[in-house]
């Protein structure tokens, strides 16, 4: 994005749009970077009105302070040697001699510690966006060509000290120092005329490039859920059909190490709750044998489900979406073949389709990162940990419900020995958010919240916010609702409300509805429903109970609930009532 | 105006957001609300974007005016 461009967008968004204010707390003359972020911002939240305050003039830990007055919803701070030390930077004409050297190290020590209390006082909720110093050092240490010497490795401790210090708050991530490296070349960054004369140390493309990966942290894309894989010559190197089950490699000796790498990538997101299947053209028995194979750098009780057979892919990967109950455009295929690629996409609009490059190592890397990019999570979740097990106990489930519906339902939901806890103390719990954030099809309104905007909501008046749990014989499913409702009076008018796909049909959501009309003693319940693309299953449950489709705002009373419900055989549990969500 | 003003106005229209376009030919900071001295340098930034020229900083005092800007632009400094 160029400058011109960059204001033109900015002079493009709307002011009608809900605003999204962020702090750019930087020690420098912030002009072109407040562009910058308040462009990329805006691209990064379509729906959004990016307002950018600017802070004081080379005093971060001064800004950062000044927050707790007038809290934003986020904060950018694109921190430079300059801001540690002054004479770090260009600017300042303090001694770079022998003696003050060690001056430099033990101030810039204090500067850093300073800051990372700064950022730990920052108000909760409050989304922390920071790069470490991207522009070089000065040649400040005197030393012959190409070395390096104990003051430059003693700055580089304190800088990691800072950021594994200020990085354990949460919501304070970093901008990935490879990733910009490899779009914002360091030769290409520093400006040192600007600098000088001006005090804008970064060149234009330097300045868009570096507010782009702080925009990316600031308002980070919901992660893809899972990655479909292919088998021969992707998964592994070879065709198992043909040389056997036995030859297929993946490893340095067959020359087939990038089949390696993918396998491990596959295995670090599968670790952190991503899933994996494979849709593969092969004879299932095959399969079956190859996936036996103890030296999978992937274990095969990491894959789930199996698709081996001779049918279109497309076929394949819809019944793993079924599966998985998550639509095309949270998932990821991988394979060697165009042909399979475009077969797939055509079929299914909004999937990712990427090819797995055989041959250049270079490409195959790349598709690691991009793997990476789309599926990585910053926190790992109980649930996470739970989702591979409760799908494939869905996948018993389901075989199970169909045969058991057919002959008594009621006696079959009876029989899953289940039982559900509402807990109104974990408002603040990431999974509550993270669950209302990312859910779809079993959603109120669609309504996504910042971690800010969220906690300012539940602290809002009588605020009741439940999250609930569900197990069955089949195991547990961890925490797969949350409903968030306003009591007012005899109503709680609910204002979030989502389920997990995981968790349906097992009537986990009348339970729901049943226990906060006894628990609350409300005559009714209004929901600030809305239709979305893809809530359909909500809106379908809404017109069971009510009788018709419903459009906009539903009201539910207690009698006319009764009325429309059914067996309700599970136990529920309710917990820390009092808690109200408020802390 | 020329093609060359022309692209140059519309710079002057993109940093100075509802500038009255008649009266951009004869532009100077003392007649356009927001002209300072922040606004100079993203000014001259955005018409090194568009010509795809460098602008020497040490000349941003200089480059005060419409006017002025034009005549840069026509006869720009050798390089050194």
């Amino acid at each position: 994005v160029t400058l011109t461009e960059a204001i033109r967008r900015n002079e493009a968004i709307s002011k009608d749009l809900s605003p999204f204010s962020v702090v750019l707390a930087c020690g420098f003359t912030p002009m072109h970077m407040e562009t910058f972020l308040q462009a990329r911002l805006a691209e990064a939240m379509p729906g959004r009105q990016p307002l950018i305050r600017t802070g004081l003039y080379e005093d971060i830990p001064g800004t950062l302070d000044a927050c707790q007055e007038n809290p934003p919803q986020a904060v950018a701070i694109p921190l430079e040697w300059s801001d540690i030390d002054p004479r770090l930077g260009f600017r300042s004409s303090g001694a770079w001699t022998q003696q003050s050297l060690e001056d430099i190290v033990t101030a810039a020590r204090h500067q850093l510690s300073r800051l990372s209390a700064a950022i730990l006082a920052l108000p909760k909720g409050i989304r922390v966006a920071i790069s470490l110093p991207t522009l070089p050092l000065p040649p400040l240490f005197a030393l012959p060509e190409g070395q390096s010497g104990a003051p430059e490795f003693l700055l580089h401790q304190s800088l990691t000290e800072f950021a594994l210090a200020a990085g354990a708050r949460p919501q304070t991530v970093f901008v990935g120092k490879q990733r910009l490296d490899s779009i914002s070349p360091a030769s290409s960054r520093h400006d040192l005329k600007s600098d000088c004369l001006l005090g804008l140390p970064y060149t234009t493309a330097h300045a868009d490039l570096l507010s782009s990966q702080l925009a990316a942290l600031l308002h980070p894309r919901p992660p893809r859920k899972g990655i479909i894989t292919d088998l021969d010559n992707t998964f592994w190197k070879g065709i198992a059909g043909e040389i056997g089950p036995d030859q297929v490699s993946w490893d340095l000796q067959s020359k087939s190490q990038l089949h390696a790498l993918y396998q491990k990538t596959l295995a670090a997101l599968a670790s952190r709750g991503v899933l994996v299947a494979i849709a593969s053209k092969n004879e299932a028995s095959v399969v079956e044998e190859a996936l036996r194979r103890p030296d999978l750098l992937l274990s095969s009780n990491s894959i789930f489900p199996v698709e081996a057979n001779w049918g279109p892919k497309s076929a394949s990967i819809e019944r793993i979406l079924q599966t998985w109950n998550i639509s095309a455009d949270s998932v990821i295929f991988v394979d060697d073949s165009p042909l399979e690629l475009a077969e797939a996409a055509a079929s299914h609009p909004g999937l990712e389709c990427l090819l797995f490059p055989t041959k250049d190592y270079s490409l195959g890397l790349k598709l690691l990162e991009r793997l990476n990019d789309l599926c990585g999570k910053e926190t790992v979740t109980e649930e996470d940990a739970l989702r591979l097990e409760s799908l494939r106990s869905n996948a018993s489930f389901a075989s199970l419900t169909r045969q058991g519906e057919e002959a008594n339902p009621d006696a079959f939901l009876a029989g899953l020995d289940a039982h559900i806890s509402l807990d109104f103390g974990a408002a603040e719990d990431p999974r509550v958010l993270e669950l209302i954030n990312k859910t779809n099809q079993f959603n109120l309104n669609g309504a996504r919240y910042s971690e800010a905007e969220w906690r300012e909501r539940i602290l809002t008046g009588a605020v009741q916010v439940a999250a609930i749990s569900y197990q069955d014989k089949f195991g547990p499913l961890g925490r797969i609702a949350v409903l968030a409702g306003t009591l007012n009076g005899d109503t709680l008018e609910v204002f979030s409300w989502v389920l997990s796909c995981r968790a349906f049909s097992r009537r986990i959501e009348h339970h729901v509805l049943s226990t906060l009309f006894q628990t609350f003693g409300v005559a009714e319940m209004q929901f600030d429903f809305l239709a979305t693309a893809k809530n359909g299953p909500l809106r379908d449950f809404f017109a069971s109970l009510i009788g018709s489709t419903p459009e906009g705002r539903i009201v539910l009373r207690q009698q006319q609930f009764h009325e429309a419900s059914i067996l309700l055989p599970h136990t529920v549990r309710v917990d820390r009532l009092n808690a109200a969500g408020k802390s | 105006m020329d093609e060359l003003e022309q692209r140059l106005s519309n710079c002057f229209q993109t940093v100075f957001t509802g500038i009255d376009a008649a009266a951009i030919g004869a532009a100077t900071p003392s007649t356009v609300a927001g002209w300072d001295s922040v606004a100079s340098i993203k000014l001259l930034n955005v018409i090194e974007e568009e010509f795809q020229i460098e602008i020497d900083l040490d000349q941003i005092s200089e480059l005060d005016s419409f006017p002025r800007i034009v005549e840069y632009l026509r006869n720009p400094p050798a390089a050194v």
